[in-house]
């Protein structure tokens, strides 16, 4: 059904989001539980960062990233040092860039499974002796499980059809950094190439739709699970 | 503070305007009830005991060990202090079955704790059948019992219980003091129990507290502080009477009752030694005081060999009977009204 160049792009996408949730996940977590805390001192100031990507233009982002991460950044050059890594123009750096950018979508998700657990269910745990870690560990994740499970599946789906910030900081490589948008706007600028990105669009958009189901189930199961 | 007290010493703590006062000393044995009327600041003590809500002045030491100090800024946190807890809404654990539930707390004890096994307390309580079931799928009584249970099962050295058979109706309300009874007694766990009914009072209560607007108002041995007036001004008068030994009563008593309350409404009294009655319980005293009631009943007072023991008649019943102080009258109580 699909050529293997088509299935080569839709790898790269599908590593891309994948690498991109693996990365930014503990720390959305950590994010979402923060931001959770009814009294937690400078809450507004780490809210406005975790949505900070929602509101800048992509292509800043990626420039942002650039900065930071490229070979004569602060950050980049020290990795390049230290570790012979390079993210700019990688694969890795298309992961990071779409992991910055679908950030906002995950922290919600888990925030607001956080936000919906009892707390009178942590003050009965704490009761049985369980202290603040293994209240988190064995009450927290598990209730809010099917929760981060919705964020983690919305911010893949999003993360697919990055477009804006991966270009900008990874570049249109293909095999490496093109992911399915960076292949349709590749098909676009060759003449007669339209066939080929209606087609990439249609992959698009039934993995796209693919996740948000997946993710609208979840949520689902968590609100059926949390209402117990 | 001796050890084998729970001590607490110029308490105070806050939710909003309300605030709540406390120092009492109450026996690490048996079981204290801790008695007020709604809103009295009843729950609120047994978080501060548990170390759920933070003292804002006082101290709590529990058989010798300092649990929290406002002053010393000394507080242990709620999961290291000992104290097990069962919540008026069970708050059971969604995502676990009641074997899960109940798992959680064993896999917590300490090793060296002496405590049941899963299968015993289960046997106990009548929890087997649903052992395997999500906690969702609980009745109102189901959920009490495993929320006991779980408690029962972590083994600590008090047990708060802020009225968990609150919801349960008649008759699974005593079975579920019954078992609170002997559960106590065969641990030799003290317990300290929140209750607004004066019937559960008097049936699980050693030692009481009683608690109005966020005042300790009275403490002591159940026998002797239930007949004290700053107690019984706690009562509505529907619930006026006295608290008499279990052991004094025919017929209603069940195993390890502390006391029964014997409600004045329910006291018939006569001057003359009654005969050929169905009654079982008919105690002669001498008649203590004569009150007029704000409603124009009259509230008599007999002091009898098993207490005092009050009725409620009409000022035209005292005349006939010519109930005056001193003389001798016979207090009768149906058994089915203790």
């Amino acid at each position: 059904m699909l050529s293997a160049d088509e299935w080569r792009i839709l790898g790269t996408s599908l590593g891309v989001a994948g690498r991109a949730v693996v990365f930014s996940l503990p720390v959305a977590i950590a994010f979402a539980w923060a931001l959770s805390r009814p009294r937690l001192p400078g809450k507004s100031l780490i809210d406005a960062v975790a949505h900070l990507p929602l509101v800048l233009p992509p292509v800043l982002v990626g420039f942002l990233l650039l900065m930071a991460f490229g070979r004569r950044g602060p950050v980049g050059s020290w990795l390049y040092d230290t570790f012979g890594v390079q993210l700019a123009f990688s694969a890795e750096g298309a992961a990071l860039a779409t992991a910055v950018m679908s950030f906002p979508l995950m922290v919600r998700a888990i925030r607001l499974s956080f936000e919906a657990a009892e707390p009178g269910l942590f003050e009965a745990a704490a009761m049985l002796r369980a202290g603040p870690w293994d209240r988190f560990v064995s009450m927290v994740l598990p209730l809010a499980g099917p929760g981060v499970a919705a964020g983690a599946v919305t911010a893949f789906a999003a993360g697919l059809g990055e477009f804006g910030a991966v270009i900008t900081f990874a570049s249109n490589v293909p095999g490496k950094t093109q992911t399915l948008p960076l292949a349709i706007y590749a098909a676009l600028q060759v003449p007669g190439g339209e066939a080929l990105a209606l087609r990439l669009a249609a992959i698009s958009m039934t993995a796209a739709i693919v996740g948000l189901a997946a993710a609208e189930a979840l949520q689902r199961w968590s609100r059926a699970r949390l209402e117990g | 503070m001796s050890a084998g007290v729970l001590g607490v010493e110029g308490l105070e703590v806050g939710r909003g305007a309300f605030r709540l006062r406390a120092s009492f000393a109450a026996p690490l044995e048996g079981i204290t009830v801790v008695f007020g009327p709604s809103g009295a600041g009843k729950s609120m003590l047994l978080s501060a005991v548990a170390g759920l809500a933070k003292l804002s002045a006082g101290r709590v030491e529990m058989g010798g060990r300092m649990l929290e100090d406002a002053g010393a800024k000394v507080r242990v946190a709620a999961h290291a202090r000992d104290i097990g807890m069962v919540f008026q809404d069970a708050r059971l654990f969604p995502h676990l079955t009641v074997r899960g539930n109940l798992a959680f707390a064993l896999k917590r004890r300490p090793a060296d704790r002496d405590g049941p096994a899963i299968g015993e307390i289960v046997e106990r309580l009548e929890i087997a059948d649903v052992l395997e079931r999500p906690v969702r799928n609980l009745s109102g009584g189901e959920k009490s019992r495993v929320a006991l249970a779980r408690s029962l099962i972590a083994a600590p050295k008090l047990l708060l219980l802020d009225e968990p058979f609150a919801a349960l109706d008649g008759k699974r309300r005593r079975s579920f003091l019954a078992m609170l009874r002997a559960e106590s007694a065969a641990r030799g766990l003290p317990m300290m129990v929140v209750t607004h009914q004066i019937e559960d009072a008097a049936h699980l209560a050693d030692y009481i507290i009683a608690v109005r607007d966020g005042d300790v108002v009275a403490q002591g041995h159940a026998a002797e502080v239930m007949s004290r007036p700053t107690f019984t001004e706690l009562l509505d008068a529907r619930d006026q009477g006295a608290r008499i030994d279990a052991g004094a009563v025919a017929g209603s008593a069940e195993p390890g009752m502390r006391g029964v309350w014997v409600k004045a409404d329910s006291v018939l009294l006569a001057s003359e030694e009654p005969r050929g009655l169905s009654a079982r319980n008919v105690w002669v005293g001498r008649v203590g005081t004569v009150d007029r009631e704000a409603d124009g009943s009259a509230l008599v007072t007999l002091e009898t060999n098993v207490g005092y023991i009050s009725s409620r008649i009409t000022p035209e019943a005292v005349a006939e009977l010519k109930l005056e102080v001193g003389r001798a009258a016979w207090a009768v109580v149906k058994t089915h009204a203790l």
